[in-house]
């Protein structure tokens, strides 16, 4: 579970996770929310795998609606919806807090990928404390306030995942079952002229930089930088987040 | 006893001549009669007028008074028909013909002297054009008439002199006629070189400038939109002369022009409140309509702080505007046309908190506010943006390490030079090209051709936004002294649009 709204960074990794841990026969639980739950359902289903949505729903209410095709996606996929609210119950605010809660109680680990403070997400870790469930979290930048949740869990003493092989240690289940999950690619997995590279460089995979600070690191025209920057956009290399640029993660099945 | 002279009333920027007769008849009944259509304020005329001439020490009828304004099917309202209602009367007392292709305009007090009236720059360039050559105009109002080239303007102080001149003719002097040169060269209030970093958003300004392209700026409080936003007259070149009386006449209208300096070269910069109404942003009001912010813009920077925050029809209006330039308000007293092309401005928070991307506050938006805010945004307007940059907030500490970039000044020459390449290519500014035109006049290479198709299909560009990147391109091309349209310059434009999200 994680942010609602997370870097491409959380996405990416949440991705990867749900698809790794569901090719090592690990059933993949989330709350079928915008986000890093979305991928980490994408992820299993990438990897043939099942997952199980937790709705603060009723079944038969999609929220939010956009996921109508992720939903149909995991039943077919012979995974479940499953809700602790009637059939008909509209997305209520304080109905959140108790599918959270459900959400750590069905799991044996819970992962936080993103969370700011103060998020949803870490409400549901307090409640896998209580029930005594393992919680883990994945790190990110120090400049990121999606990690301060994190970072949190981590100094409070939660296991920090790398990869999903540190999930599934604490599962008990054989790591020898992946060849290399989540290893740091060699290279950033896109070929490109060598005078564009430099540029992809200078961006961060979390944090965004507008042209102007790439403009000045470089010390180029900004017409310049900004005519390179979308050519980067345009082969996929860059993505646009949060008014700046960062780097784009090749994801799950495009990595793989 | 008869006397006649002309006047008119305007109905926007139209001139409707208007003839005032007065007759005194025999009868020994005293009264005043105004007929021929007069609204409210001209009927009270009769008031001014009859204690004006006392007051001048002119002798009033004692005999029964009528005076016709005609055309009688044309409704008259304001209180410039004072005066010649009042120099009709008199002529009629002193058997005097009207001066021949002369018209009047003024309101008296009631101890004989002529006051204001708004519009009196509109009403000397229609008289003009009408035929007369000589215009009566209160002298406070004078330096505003003489804009209008090619007529005597007689400032009038006061009734009396006015009829000392006419039947003594020739005692006060004609104002002098308009400057014929633009004069100065005022410091800038804002320049860009105060404005730290920001490179992204001043390029897209200078962008904006070079090919009259509408902007948009998104980005989280105390970035600079604003400041920004202000900046942009100042790399504009300075108003030609008809677009300078252009901006003077809507000024003249509202009553807004300023009696010392009535042309005024500085580009107009408006910056309403989003809390405006229909009529105060595209005009309106009872009878006929008067201009609103878009016109009082035209030539120059409409700025709309906060774009989120208008109401949605309020927007919408700004369609006709935007596309043709100019605006037609039809109310009960009939339909008007003002101009109104502007370069528009809008600067927007990224989220409903304002704070998303922000480095070192977070935003507390949940993922559907956002949604709702950016698809208020959307639609047909966003879509008539072609320049869309996002404004990062510089700390603080880190504002005096930023480097300051030009000055207004230098970045004006560029874009002046790249209008001018645009102007003797085409004759208008890219922005304004029409698609058949664009395909005529800025051809594209094959490589800069592939990348914007290659980017349409990705993004799923509609017909509209296709054309609005080529024009910006071509005016990247301009700003580079190129002919051709280079990959590099299809890649900018496509830099500056914000809403294409991949899928």
């Amino acid at each position: 579970m994680g942010s609602r709204r997370p870097s491409p960074y959380g996405e990416a990794v949440a991705e990867q996770l749900g698809l790794e841990l569901a090719r090592a026969g690990v059933v993949v639980i989330s709350g079928l929310a915008l986000g890093i739950d979305a991928a980490a359902h994408r992820g299993a289903l990438n990897a043939g795998g099942v997952t199980v949505a937790v709705m603060g729903t009723g079944v038969d209410v999609i929220y939010p609606s956009a996921h109508s095709v992720l939903a149909e996606a995991i039943l077919s996929g012979g995974g479940a919806l499953v809700s602790q609210f009637p059939d008909g119950t509209a997305p209520r605010r304080h109905n959140f807090p108790a599918r959270n809660y459900t959400m750590a109680a069905l799991s044996d680990v819970v992962v936080v990928v993103e969370a700011g403070e103060g998020s949803g997400a870490l409400i549901t870790a307090e409640a896998a404390l209580d029930l005594h469930k393992e919680v883990m979290a994945v790190p990110g930048s120090v400049f990121s306030p999606l990690s301060v949740g994190t970072h949190g869990l981590i100094r409070d003493g939660a296991g920090l995942v790398q990869n999903a092989r540190d999930v599934l240690m604490v599962l008990h289940l054989g790591a020898e079952v992946l060849d290399d999950p989540l290893a740091a690619p060699a290279g950033l997995g896109i070929k490109l002229p060598a005078e564009r590279d430099g540029i992809l460089f200078h961006l961060s995979d979390v944090l965004a930089l507008n042209a102007s600070e790439i403009a000045r690191k470089l010390q180029l025209p900004i017409a310049d930088v900004l005519g390179r920057l979308t050519s980067l956009e345009l082969e996929g290399a860059v993505k646009r987040h949060q008014g700046g640029y960062v780097r784009a993660l090749r994801r799950g099945k495009d990595r793989a | 006893m008869f006397g006649c002279v002309d006047s008119c009333v305007l109905a926007g920027l139209d001139v409707r001549l208007v003839r005032v007769e007065a007759d005194i008849g025999r009868g020994n009944d005293h009264r005043f009669f105004l007929v021929g259509l007069a609204a409210t304020t001209v009927k009270e005329a009769r008031e001014r007028v009859r204690s004006a001439i006392r007051n001048s020490g002119l002798e009033y009828p004692t005999t029964r008074l009528t005076v016709n304004l005609a055309p009688a099917e044309l409704r008259k309202e304001g209180t410039g028909l004072d005066l010649p209602i009042a120099i009709s009367i008199v002529l009629a007392r002193a058997h005097r013909p009207a001066p021949p292709r002369s018209a009047f305009l003024g309101e008296l007090a009631l101890d004989g002297s002529v006051r204001h009236v708004d519009g009196v720059l509109v009403a000397a360039r229609g008289l003009r054009e009408l035929g007369f050559e000589r215009i009566f105009v209160p002298a406070e109002d004078a330096a505003e008439a003489s804009l209008a080239d090619g007529l005597e303007v007689i400032p009038c102080e006061s009734l009396i002199a006015v009829v000392n001149h006419l039947l003594e003719s020739g005692v006060i002097a004609a104002a002098s006629p308009r400057p014929g040169t633009i004069a100065l060269d005022s410091p800038l209030e804002h320049d860009l070189v105060e404005v730290h970093g920001q490179e992204e958003a001043k390029r897209a300004l200078e962008v904006a400038a070079a090919g009259g392209h509408h902007l948009l700026l998104s980005g989280p409080p105390g970035a600079g939109k604003t400041m920004l936003a202000r900046c942009l007259p100042g790399i504009l070149p300075p108003l030609e002369l008809g677009e300078a009386i252009d901006v003077a006449q809507v000024r003249s209208l509202l009553g807004e022009l300023p009696r010392d300096r009535p042309l005024d070269w500085a580009r107009p910069f408006r910056a309403p409140h989003h809390g405006i109404s229909m009529a105060g942003l595209i005009g309106g009001g009872g009878g006929l309509a008067m201009p609103g912010e878009i016109s009082r813009a035209s030539h120059g920077v409409l700025f709309l702080d906060e774009l989120a925050e208008f109401q949605t029809p309020v927007l919408q209006a700004l369609r006709q505007p935007l596309e043709s330039g100019r605006i037609t308000i039809t109310r009960s007293g009939g339909s008007v046309t003002y101009p109104a092309r502007f370069t528009l401005v809008a600067a927007t928070n990224p989220c409903p908190c304002g704070w998303s991307g922000d480095g070192v506050r977070a935003c507390r938006c949940t993922p559907g506010a956002v949604d709702t805010y950016h698809r208020r945004l959307s639609g047909p307007l966003l879509d008539r943006i072609d320049l869309q940059v996002s404004v990062r907030r510089v700390p603080l500490e880190a504002l005096a390490s930023e480097p300051r970039g030009e000055t207004s000044a230098v970045i004006r020459e560029r874009v002046m030079t790249a209008r001018a390449r645009q102007l003797a290519r085409q004759g208008c500014l890219n922005a304004q090209l029409k698609p058949a035109r664009l395909r005529l006049l800025a051809t594209l290479p094959a490589v800069s051709r592939r990348t914007l198709e290659r980017w349409s299909v990705q993004r799923g560009l509609s017909a509209r936004g296709f054309h609005r990147a080529w024009r910006v391109a071509r005016t990247s091309a301009d700003l580079d002294g190129l002919d051709e349209i280079g990959e590099q310059h299809v890649l900018e434009a496509l830099g500056f649009r914000l809403q294409d999200v991949a899928a």
